[in-house]
């Protein structure tokens, strides 16, 4: 029975590794890629001057990942890869970021930056919630909100929508 | 330079004035986005109303505070307050996940006044001959210190040096989206009109290095720092000794940071990481680069801390702005009636002298300041429950970057390259590559694509390139960081094998 959870274990420790390197392999080209649309745009400017130096990073780019790929299928080194679970966690996070962006210039910044907090505190809570916690940290990233808001627009001068 | 001066700068107001500045830059320079150049910037109308000196110990003080002010997030959140503190994050950050962010602050700190104070020494006493060292640094010479600079990449690579080479290439090509200097090309928009001012350093900085810290920060319920010590008390004997026991780090950072604080449009981020660079070429065997050597922390501290001394030297005797923020500064001084030039340490050597003595007792002020501020940063940023923290910070990334050229896009820009920044670091790439080639790039391209020119003007490219004896001791110095680790490597793993 021992044996069989050690192979189990090794295996699932196998599958995670391959599936690294297979994700290393995917950015890798990905920036081969990245290297291939440069070269086509830098195709199209006028002056050598403009050309030189987007060029020569392209072919580096492309390079120098060809050779990581080929070092990750003959020598794979070991990469963390993404661990699953809490991605809910991440992709709310992310999300309100993106909507604070989507709603500023309709709503202004400070009431996106208030709803984004309020996403955000959800997203990385981990103890459990109790009526005082969620009313605590709420005021409390309210007022840094407000605290900041009121430096940037009237003392720093920064014109935020 | 006379005794007189030194009473002059030491007057309650002056004193006044540097304390200010340096508490102002400090916390501003504490902020992700706002960096030295806006603290300046910001507050430079408040020293129009004074007495020139006392205006520039103001300005000066706050420089000096922001640039050293940026050591906190760099060290407590990973990320950089200012360009001059991503050097800071590779060793930072580390020490701080392993319990000792107070001892990293409290390093900051002593290594900042350091660097500081060599800075201001050498703006007193080698101000003139130092300045003919900026006049000798040609296109060519710009050049290969940016390619002296993305030679830590090879020491960034964590393990594989294609991958952070592919990253670096990756932050070069980012470097050129936008309109090309030179030749006023746009590249790489595809029609966006977005795009046209290509990415914004700092906030490009914020998404690489911020976001993928918010991401893992809120996916699992760990402690964000781990705390070993009392957390109400700071390590400052420990960080002191550690901080002067490595003294040849220290003395060789500082004057690295002053000779290219020197150097017009390089800068404390160039400094940093050209002392940082040095620092572990030279580390001893235990020295572990990258996982929490205080050594790291002590190189890029003290070289950014000492562009400010050394910044100030081409602004005052050429009229040259070493650094951006006296771009801001030179212009402050126009206002008031202060013409900069080789004739103003005669012109105006009371205004001249009192200024650098003033400059001299905010960096020594900035000891106390720095580690009184660095104590609440780091008490704030482990006690504050995680649920606040992570959301807190996600909203000064979101203002920081905005308020750089108030642009929605930036922010939306810096969230993506934030998310690919963590995608790519779970896949073995690192962020660092593509900032150092970020900010690297415009310099290497600008240098190369002049020398170029003028080389082919003269029709000697080779000579333009390779003949110049400043090049050539740069090109030395490139070939030794990147050939001597691998040597040093092969001489040990040769000696275990026998």
């Amino acid at each position: 029975m021992a044996d069989l959870n050690t192979d189990t274990s090794t295996q699932s420790v196998n599958n995670t590794n391959k599936s690294s390197t297979r994700g290393s392999i995917v950015v890798a080209s990905l920036l081969i890629i990245i290297g291939f649309i440069t070269l086509y745009d830098a195709a199209s400017y006028t002056d050598i001057d403009s050309k030189v130096f987007p060029q020569t990073s392209a072919i580096a780019l492309i390079l120098f990942s060809a050779l990581a790929i080929a070092k990750q299928i003959m020598q794979p080194s070991i990469v963390s890869g993404i661990e699953l679970g809490a991605w809910w966690r991440r992709i709310v996070l992310v999300g309100s970021m993106l909507l604070s962006c989507a709603l500023m210039p309709y709503t202004g910044l400070l009431f996106a930056c208030i709803l984004t907090f309020a996403i955000g505190l959800i997203a990385s809570m981990h103890d459990q919630w109790t009526q005082r916690k969620a009313m605590v940290y709420f005021l409390c990233g309210l007022s840094i909100i407000v605290c900041f808001y009121t430096l940037f627009k009237f003392v720093l001068h920064v014109p935020l929508p | 330079m006379d005794f007189g001066n030194f009473l002059a700068a030491l007057t309650p107001l002056n004193l006044a004035v540097a304390m200010f500045g340096v508490v102002a830059g400090t916390l501003i320079g504490s902020i992700p986005g706002l960096t030295a150049t806006m603290a300046v910037a910001v507050l430079v109308p408040i020293s129009f109303s004074m007495a020139p000196e006392t205006a520039l110990i103001l300005l000066g003080a706050i420089y000096t505070g922001a640039i050293y002010g940026g050591a906190y997030a760099a060290i407590l959140l990973n990320t950089p307050g200012t360009p001059s503190a991503i050097a800071t994050t590779f060793d930072g950050y580390p020490l701080a996940k392993q319990g000792k962010g107070d001892l990293a602050v409290a390093i900051a700190c002593f290594s900042s006044v350091f660097g500081g104070l060599v800075g201001a020494f050498a703006l007193l006493f080698l101000a003139p001959p130092l300045a003919s060292v900026a006049l000798a640094f040609g296109p060519v010479e710009y050049f290969w210190l940016s390619i002296f600079g993305l030679s830590l990449i090879a020491s960034l690579s964590q393990g594989n040096l294609m991958m952070g080479l592919a990253g670096g290439a990756l932050g070069m090509i980012m470097s050129t989206v936008g309109v090309a200097e030179i030749s006023a090309d746009i590249r790489l928009t595809f029609g966006s009109q977005t795009m046209i001012s290509g990415f914004e350093v700092v906030g490009a900085m914020i998404g690489l290095y911020c976001i993928p810290v918010l991401i893992d920060m809120c996916s699992t319920g760990e402690k964000h720092l781990k705390i070993t010590g009392d957390v109400a008390k700071m390590p400052i004997l420990s960080a002191a000794r550690i901080t002067f026991n490595s003294k040849f780090n220290l003395i060789r950072s500082s004057i690295i940071g002053t000779l290219v604080g020197i150097l017009p449009g390089a800068g404390g981020s160039v400094a940093g990481l050209v002392a940082y660079t040095e620092a572990k070429r030279t580390a001893k065997p235990h020295q572990k680069f990258g996982e929490g050597e205080p050594d790291g922390i002590i190189a890029t501290e003290s070289a950014n801390n000492a562009t400010v001394g050394g910044g100030f030297i081409p602004t005052l005797v050429l009229g040259i702005p070493g650094t951006p923020p006296d771009a801001v500064i030179l212009g402050a001084l126009m206002v008031q009636g202060v013409r900069t030039g080789p004739e103003l340490f005669q012109s105006n050597g009371s205004i001249v002298y009192t200024f650098i003595y003033g400059l001299l007792i905010a960096t020594v002020l900035m000891l106390p300041i720095g580690l009184i501020i660095g104590r609440y940063a780091y008490k704030s940023i482990v006690t504050i429950p995680k649920a606040v923290l992570v959301p807190t910070v996600g909203f000064m990334t979101i203002i920081g970057t905005y308020s750089i050229r108030n642009s929605v896009s930036d922010v939306v820009i810096m969230l993506c390259l934030g998310v690919f920044g963590w995608l790519i670091s779970k896949y073995g790439f690192s962020a660092s590559p593509i900032v150092l080639g970020l900010i690297l790039g415009p310099i290497a391209e600008q240098g190369f694509v002049q020398a170029w020119t003028i080389g082919s003007a003269v029709n000697n490219l080779p000579g333009m390139f390779f003949g110049r004896p400043l090049s050539q001791a740069i090109i030395a110095f490139t070939l030794i960081s990147l050939i001597l680790p691998w040597y040093l490597n092969r001489k040990k793993s040769n000696k275990g094998g026998h």
